[in-house]
């Protein structure tokens, strides 16, 4: 059974990738254009800091590290959950209902018939550059625990922008249309998640650590491998349970999920 | 296979059915009238606000994946494949998705995509086919896995009519195998040349579910006969028919099959006359539609 499912995913994964590269050039060039679409918004903040040095303390390296965490993260979680990003299009045009006439578990349809690999290898890529140029100068003692560590925090970052979007897609049963709440949750917090948070008004960082926990994603565990003066504004065990937050909002986010399902009306003539 | 025991929703109000094993059941009435809500209520896409569904001994929406595996239903409005896949490879995914062996489906495959006709676009991607070119691959996907319950809505729709004849044939060997079949369908001579049972719907009233006959004896009974005749002029204006036309050598009748039969008429006439040649009309399943409608409104 098991095998099965696994065995499922992997003609999912075969299929999706043939249809977003059958054409090569296309593909290299759409890649290219996510790439640099991203990488201008970086290359502002670069300027921006040659004026100014430092931003609360943090140079230009610590930056592009935190910015190497959000684009990791995503570039990976995009592989798992480009069906839920587009689940408002499927439902309306249809495509959900597809997967409920199927004998398939509904989310692993969501998860697997689909992945943004343009997304995924634009934002991922950016985010290897990132962490290449700016790993090395910001003074990590890269060791077992770091290491270790590192990878729980990627790992977690990406649960918890996972139960972001489930929790969205569940909220889209009943509303129809969440767009603009995306708009407003995700993309915007994403953006003010490139800065280290200190800099922003104490309503703003409130937010991003208990509404949309995108100070989980990559400030706290940059500092912990940081150590930046600005921590001490926050309790030191934050810097610890980004893996803790991922596992239990992406739980939270799937009971939501089960629940609402039930819900899901299709559309009758 | 499909019970509906006061089920009501949307349009439809306290419906109650029962879809027997095996039977091919034609779904008509006009547009609006509840007919892909009734299939959707049969799958599971919808659950009814009143009564309840069984569909295969299941209620859909709490076994939605036991029927998927054994149902194979087709919507106009869901699409089957995902637009930037190539066909081929969304047959692929069906077939990992209902665990189907190489070899059965190769078989099932290729002797669909023959019949049907898809084999030739197979490797385009389905956003790139024509609505016929798409239909024909969907309803092939449906067919693949050999489900023992058919639930097709308004599926010959933009096929043209070799693929159209092509469905035709394959549904009615399905059916000879013993597959259920529920059909909606605006084509009366579709519906009339695959199924054997009527479910009449009309603004979300079962308006009649049975025999196809006897929908045919209940709301269209009127039948014409048309005697050619040679010699004596017959009169019948004795006989039990509502009215006749006599021109020249030919006499045209019109009757109520259930009271009169074309045999008992053709004695009383050959009796008077000598009869050259005779032709009878009786009416389809679109008069007596036409027929159960204007009824109503009375």
């Amino acid at each position: 059974m098991k095998n099965d499912t696994l065995h499922l995913a992997g003609v999912y994964t075969r299929t999706v990738m043939k249809s977003w590269f059958q054409y090569n050039v296309d593909a290299v060039l759409r890649v290219l254009a996510v790439f640099l679409r991203e990488a201008t918004g970086i290359v502002v903040i670069y300027f921006t800091l040659l004026k100014f040095d430092t931003l609360n303390g943090w140079n230009i390296y610590e930056l592009l590290f935190l910015y190497s965490l959000l684009f990791l993260t995503y570039g990976i979680f995009i592989v798992f959950f480009t069906g839920l990003r587009d689940f408002g299009k499927t439902v309306r045009d249809g495509g959900f209902d597809r997967f409920i006439l199927r004998p398939r578990g509904l989310l692993f349809q969501l998860i697997f018939s689909n992945a943004d690999w343009f997304a995924a290898i634009g934002h991922g890529g950016l985010g290897i550059v990132l962490f290449v140029v700016s790993a090395g100068n910001v003074g990590i003692r890269w060791n077992p625990r770091t290491v270790i560590y590192y990878l729980a925090a990627v790992a977690g970052g990406i649960l918890i922008q996972g139960a972001i979007f489930l929790f969205l897609a569940s909220l889209n049963i009943y509303l129809l249309e969440t767009d603009s709440l995306k708009s407003l949750l995700y993309w915007n917090m994403r953006r003010f998640a490139g800065y280290p948070i200190s800099i922003f008004h104490k309503a703003i960082q409130f937010c991003m650590i208990y509404v949309v926990p995108f100070a989980f994603v990559n400030y706290f565990p940059a500092q912990y491998l940081l150590r930046k003066e600005d921590m001490a504004g926050y309790p030191a065990v934050y810097m610890y349970l980004t893996p803790a937050i991922g596992v239990c909002l992406y739980l939270a986010a799937y009971g939501f999920w089960r629940y609402s399902i039930r819900f899901y009306k299709s559309s009758g003539n | 296979m499909i019970f509906f025991e006061h089920v009501s929703k949307f349009i439809l109000s306290d419906v109650n059915i029962h879809i027997p094993q095996g039977a091919a059941v034609g779904l008509i009435g006009p547009s609006g009238c509840g007919k892909t809500t009734f299939l959707k209520l049969a799958c599971g896409l919808l659950r009814p606000t009143a009564g309840c569904v069984h569909t295969m001994r299941f209620i859909p929406e709490k076994n939605r994946r036991k029927i998927g595996s054994m149902a194979g239903a087709f919507f106009a409005d869901i699409p089957f494949f995902q637009g930037e896949e190539t066909v081929e490879n969304s047959f692929r995914d069906i077939r990992a998705i209902y665990r189907m062996g190489e070899e059965i489906f190769d078989r099932e495959y290729a002797a669909l995509a023959e019949r049907l006709g898809f084999g030739s676009f197979a490797k385009e991607p389905v956003k790139q086919l024509s609505l016929g070119q798409r239909r024909r691959a969907e309803l092939g996907a449906v067919l693949l896995t050999r489900p023992r319950l058919l639930l097709l809505d308004e599926a010959a729709e933009g096929l043209d009519q070799t693929a159209k004849d092509s469905l035709r044939e394959i549904l009615l060997k399905r059916q000879a195998e013993g597959t259920t079949l529920v059909i909606s369908s605006h084509n009366m001579e579709e519906i009339a040349a695959l199924c054997d049972r009527i479910i009449l719907l009309d603004h979300g009233n079962l308006r009649y579910y049975g025999d196809r006959e006897l929908l045919l004896k209940r709301f269209a009974p009127m039948e014409e006969m048309e005697i050619s005749f040679s010699g004596k002029l017959p009169d019948p204006e004795d006989l039990p028919i509502a009215h006749y036309a006599l021109r020249q050598n030919k006499l045209q009748l019109t009757f109520n099959s259930n009271y009169v039969t074309s045999a008992e008429l053709l004695g009383q006439i050959l009796a008077q006359t000598t009869v050259t040649a005779v032709t009878t009309r009786k009416s389809g399943l679109a008069e007596a539609i036409r027929e159960s409608q204007s009824g109503q409104k009375n």
